[in-house]
């Protein structure tokens, strides 16, 4: 059984489709993508999964469990976390606040523990600390903890999402657009972390990508979405073959023009 | 001229200077205070002391013994001998406690409530009904009290209803929060003041069908808890300080401001300690980015809820306190102004900002209860007088008895408002974050 | 059809003028419908007096009363949600724009009255040119608010803006109290007697033993109210400027990109939303006949309940949002009092906004008719 399995999703916005019939599966240990011209639906389909969004129709199954009709922060609590297209770092918070928000989940301190300073309550903030600061060096930033976070360069910010969001220890990472905006150089960087976030810490990535190189070079599974639906899916070098993506991506003509050149 | 100033406060700010500075201000303002005690300037010399202390580099341990040398000891006694500098205090110290409630709400949580007062008016009339005839003249028409009608609790049940207001506060905050938190944020704001404006137009009201809060008169007496043999073996002590035997009044303002500062004391620990914990990140991470706080796993209206809770239990205490205090309450205390002048106090002071809105509590109560009254004594002195305007040969005997500048609060407080907004949105003293011991010691291994 | 659509004397006239008619007839038949029902059902209650006799015998007289502060809270509405449309940002000092427009209408009567031209005066004359000074004042005002407090947080996080209006409300609320206390050395304004528009028009209705008594004010309210929104739809759906104003509601950027200069439609924006305020301003002392530099307070909520009532944005809405919201205030200070055998009544009137506030903001937060931006009034 996937890991998180959906069956015929349907999101609307009025008379727009914008995610339709929506079938798609995620294996545990998998590093998966979505690819699409803009537009075609990853984002709303993220937020759907999320719980940011409600779908008309379909079922959402994590870990053999309905994800329906569950807020947002539940969603979190079984143990996915995200990334966003355009960062949203909590940006007045210093970066290991950041990263702190990120284990809300896990933290049992309640608001006793916090006026009373109890023992649990220093043991568990020491440990969180102690535990974020791992973090922040594995996604390789060293003596930032106390900068704001919007003060950092943008590599670095992209870097504190994903540390925030590893920092609720999930099953399932979803990153949307991780590399946008990076040089290749970066991308090279952030590839190797990815790889490592799934081969060290056995999280199951799936990602939003637009740069192809990022995409044919990590992914071991590809599902291609367009006009909101799922137009095809398969390994990178399936997809690479595949009609129906080239048309989707370089329109009719070209991939006639394509075509022939191969 | 910049630089020169900068200079010199970089001079003035290392070594053993700012020690002399901060006692240079509190000898020469407790012995000018004790000698004129009605001089508005020797009073904010002496004030000055906690914000050089909070500004320059002082050993923590003499900021300690400086400051509580200053609240413990000077204030009481300077207080005692002109009551009004202990009333001002007294003041202060409940405008911090709500504006520190309100910087929970709205400085940590980002969520713009002008109905706080209600909060404050619930702790209020909750010991104002018990604690005094009232429940006793629940079926006779206001004004026409039975000369028999008896006290309903004990005087000492007050420290009960300390508790019980925070309780009361906590859960109007969360019964107000369940509807309205989920609305968009600018409508919270007119919902929030709406349920003020309701709280205050039900204490007008409910004279009838039961005489529950007495009208628009208000509810008087209210007794002040008993106060035992110690405090009075204190005021004998405190004798020959003032220079006279303290009478009962002095003796229960005395008590007022410590248990004001107490409760301050308490406040700014719980604030501070919320701040620096899940929760408190939480808040903060809400009031940034709603969106990214709950795919985190925060759930949005729990911790609203929480925060509106939080805010409003600093007010219910404090609301109690002031009605023993006063042993009055009506309901035009609990205006819609009130509400806005606390939020001035914050926004003043900084938004988030524990220290700054302490400061902005403190210098908004002294401008408005006492500097904008000596304006307006030093205006009709001047209309007194025969002096004239200079340059536009006006005579002040000319001016309107309406310009007074102490009815003029909400002039003061919109101008605050709009100034800071546009120049200093992070107020005088804005907020940092916590700066831990990071990672160095690691890259040392 | 679509050449009478066309027309612009339906399209302009006829149409709006309808539609008000029909909002105003429907609110008030619907709202009394309710009530009598609700007399007849609770009738076994009241033994002293026959309970539905008591409530049709004022019923005419609630209906008026609600109709004429319904077209005021219309009026000072559509400052607000024209500002919401174009910003999305409730603009909090538009009651004391309001206010301005009201007392400076009285100042002026007061003037008159001062130089004795008031008693040789037509008296409907004298009620144009306050409303003529006042729609100046307040629209002017409220540009200057709008450049002085607003802009410069134009793009801040969404609280700023809203507290810099809190304290501009407060400011102007005080600013008007010194201006007054120090020229007349009184802050309560006073409406002078003049005319006869206090009077009552006697209607001979069959079936009923007293004549429908109508103050002549009160159809004046009305009517001036009508005619401002008359002129307001033309100015929003007739003119180029209205529709540069459509355009930066339903999306800035392109409106920018479009050759709109933005900044200059806000600021239109609130010259007519302040001109409007400070109209209503005039019509609400008419009725009042005493205001002070703090009456524009309940007033100004109430309006702004309007127009999240009617849909915050949508012009039509804030229209029937206001008479809805007047003619229920004018039934619940009527009638709560009479249900409730005397232990809730008028009292209670100014909080009641707030209840259909909070009640709309949980059930239906876009409001009676939707959120439709820019729409026709």
């Amino acid at each position: 059984m996937a890991l998180l399995q959906t069956n015929n999703v349907v999101k609307r916005f009025g008379g727009l489709t914008a995610v339709n019939k929506m079938t798609f599966s995620v294996e545990a240990g998998k590093i998966v993508s979505i690819i699409g011209p803009n537009g075609a639906g990853k984002t709303t389909f993220f937020n759907t999964l999320t719980g940011i969004y409600t779908p008309e129709e379909g079922q959402i199954q994590f870990k053999d469990k309905s994800l329906l009709g569950l807020r947002p922060d539940q969603v979190a609590a079984t143990g996915i976390a995200r990334t966003f297209q355009n960062i949203r770092l909590f940006g007045s918070m210093t970066v290991l606040e950041n990263i702190l928000v990120g284990m809300h989940i896990q933290l049992k301190q309640g608001a006793v523990d916090t006026i009373f300073r109890s023992k649990k309550f220093n043991e568990e903030e020491k440990d969180a600390e102690n535990r974020a600061k791992d973090l922040m060096e594995y996604v390789g930033l060293k003596n930032v903890g106390n900068e704001l976070a919007r003060n950092l360069p943008y590599g670095g910010q992209r870097r504190i999402e994903i540390a925030r969001a590893l920092a609720a220890s999930p099953t399932l990472l979803l990153l949307d657009e991780p590399t946008a905006g990076m040089n290749p150089n970066e991308s090279e960087d952030a590839i190797k972390l990815f790889r490592r976030i799934r081969d060290e810490k056995g999280i199951t990535i799936l990602m939003i990508e637009h740069d192809m190189r990022v995409v044919m070079g990590i992914s071991e599974y590809i599902s291609v979405m367009d006009y909101g639906e799922k137009i095809a899916e398969g390994s990178p070098a399936e997809i690479r073959a595949d009609q129906r993506v080239i048309e989707a991506y370089l329109g009719r003509g070209a991939a006639v023009a394509h075509e022939q050149k191969v | 001229m910049n630089t020169f100033f900068s200079d010199l406060y970089k001079k003035a700010n290392t070594g053993f200077w700012p020690v002399v500075i901060a006692f240079a201000f509190l000898v020469v303002g407790t012995i000018s205070v004790y000698l004129n005690p009605r001089s508005l300037f020797a009073f904010l010399t002496l004030l000055t002391t906690p914000v050089i202390l909070y500004f320059m580099k002082i050993d923590t341990k003499v900021k300690v013994f400086i400051g509580l040398l200053l609240l413990i000891v000077i204030l009481p006694v300077l207080g005692i001998r002109n009551i009004f500098y202990l009333e001002v205090i007294f003041q202060m110290a409940v405008f911090s406690a709500l504006a520190l409630g309100l910087n929970i709400v709205i400085g940590m949580a980002g969520l713009l409530d002008l109905g706080y007062v209600a909060f404050y008016a619930v702790g209020a009339y909750a010991w104002a009904i018990f604690g005094s005839k009232q429940m006793s003249l629940l079926h006779s028409i206001p004004g026409a009290a039975p000369a028999n009608a008896e006290f309903f609790l004990d005087a000492r049940w007050f420290w009960l209803f300390i508790f019980l207001g925070v309780g009361l506060a906590a859960l109007m905050g969360i019964l107000l929060g369940l509807p309205v938190l989920r609305v968009k944020g600018d409508y919270l704001a007119i919902v929030t003041l709406g349920f003020g404006e309701v709280i205050r137009v039900l204490a007008l009201n409910l004279d009838k069908p039961l005489n529950l809060t007495n009208g628009p008169q208000g509810i008087t007496p209210i007794q002040r808890p008993p106060l035992p043999g110690v405090v009075q073996a204190l005021g004998n002590a405190l004798t020959p300080l003032v220079g006279h035997v303290p009478t009962e009044a002095e003796i229960y303002n005395v008590f007022f401001y410590f248990l004001a500062l107490i409760i301050i004391g308490i406040a700014i620990v719980v604030a501070t300690r919320l701040e620096d914990s899940r929760i408190g990140r939480a808040w903060t991470a809400i009031r940034e980015d709603e969106t990214a706080a709950i795919a985190m796993g925060i759930p949005l209206v729990k911790m609203k809820l929480a925060a509106f809770a939080a805010g409003a239990s600093f007010a219910g205490a404090m609301g109690a306190v002031y009605a023993a205090n006063r042993t009055f309450v009506s309901p035009e205390t609990f205006s819609f102004q009130v509400s806005i002048g606390v939020l001035t106090m914050v926004i003043l002071g900084g938004l988030g900002s524990i220290p700054g809105v302490i400061f902005g509590a403190s210098a908004v109560t002294l401008l408005n209860i006492q500097i904008l009254q000596n304006f307006s004594l030093y205006l009709s002195d001047l209309r007194q007088s025969d002096a004239v305007i200079p340059i536009i040969n006006f005579p002040w005997k000319n001016l309107s008895n309406q310009l007074d500048p102490a009815k003029y609060q909400k002039l003061v407080f919109g101008l605050i408002l709009i100034l800071m907004m546009i120049f200093r949105p992070s107020g005088l003293i804005p907020a940092a974050r916590r700066q831990r011991e990071l990672g160095d010691e690691k890259e040392a291994e | 059809m679509k050449q009478i659509a066309a027309n612009p004397v339906y399209k302009f006239l006829l149409f709006p003028v309808g539609q008000i008619i029909l909002f105003a007839l429907g609110a008030s038949v619907i709202l009394s419908l309710v009530t009598v029902l609700l007399a007849y059902l609770f009738k076994s209650n009241f033994i002293d007096f026959d309970l539905v006799e008591r409530i049709m015998l004022i019923l005419p007289q609630v209906i008026i009363n609600g109709l004429t502060i319904g077209f005021v809270y219309s009026t000072i509405a559509l400052g607000y949600t024209m500002v919401y449309g174009v910003l999305e940002f409730i603009n909090f000092s538009h009651s004391e724009i309001f206010m301005v427009g009201g007392i400076v209408g009285i100042q002026l009567m007061a003037y008159f009255e001062h130089t004795g031209a008031l008693a040789t005066m037509n008296e409907y004359l004298v009620i144009a040119l306050a409303i003529v000074l006042a729609l100046i004042v307040s629209g002017s005002l409220a540009v200057i608010v709008e450049r002085t407090a607003y802009k410069p947080l134009r793009g801040a996080p969404k609280l700023v803006p809203l507290i810099s209006a809190i304290g501009m409300s407060f400011f102007l609320q005080d600013l008007v109290r010194l201006i007054l206390s120090l020229t007349t050395g009184e802050f309560n304004v006073i409406l002078p007697k003049f005319g006869t528009y206090d009077e009552f028009w006697k209607l001979a209705v069959p079936g009923m033993e007293d004549p429908l008594r109508i103050q002549i004010k009160s159809a004046l309210i009305v009517g001036i109210a009508i005619l401002m929104l008359v002129i307001l739809n033309f100015l929003v759906n007739g003119t180029k400027v209205g529709k540069a104003i459509r355009a930066v509601a339903q999306d800035r950027p392109s409106a920018s990109l479009m050759g709109i200069n933005v900044n200059q439609i806000i600021s239109i924006t609130f010259l007519i939303g302040g001109a409007l305020g400070g109209a209503a301003g005039v019509l609400f002392a008419l009725k009042a006949t005493k205001l002070d530099p703090f009456s524009g307070f309940f007033p100004g909520l109430k309006a702004f309940t309007s127009a999240v009532l009617g849909g915050i944005g949508n012009l039509t809405g804030a229209l029937l949002g206001g008479l809805v919201l007047g003619l229920l205030e004018s039934f619940a200070a009527s009638y709560l009092g009479i249900f409730t055998n005397g232990a809730f009544g008028a009292e209670y009137k100014d909080i009641f906004a707030f209840a259909i506030l909070i009640v709309v903001l949980i059930f239906r937060p876009s409001g009676l008719l939707g959120q439709t931006v820019g729409q026709k009034a």
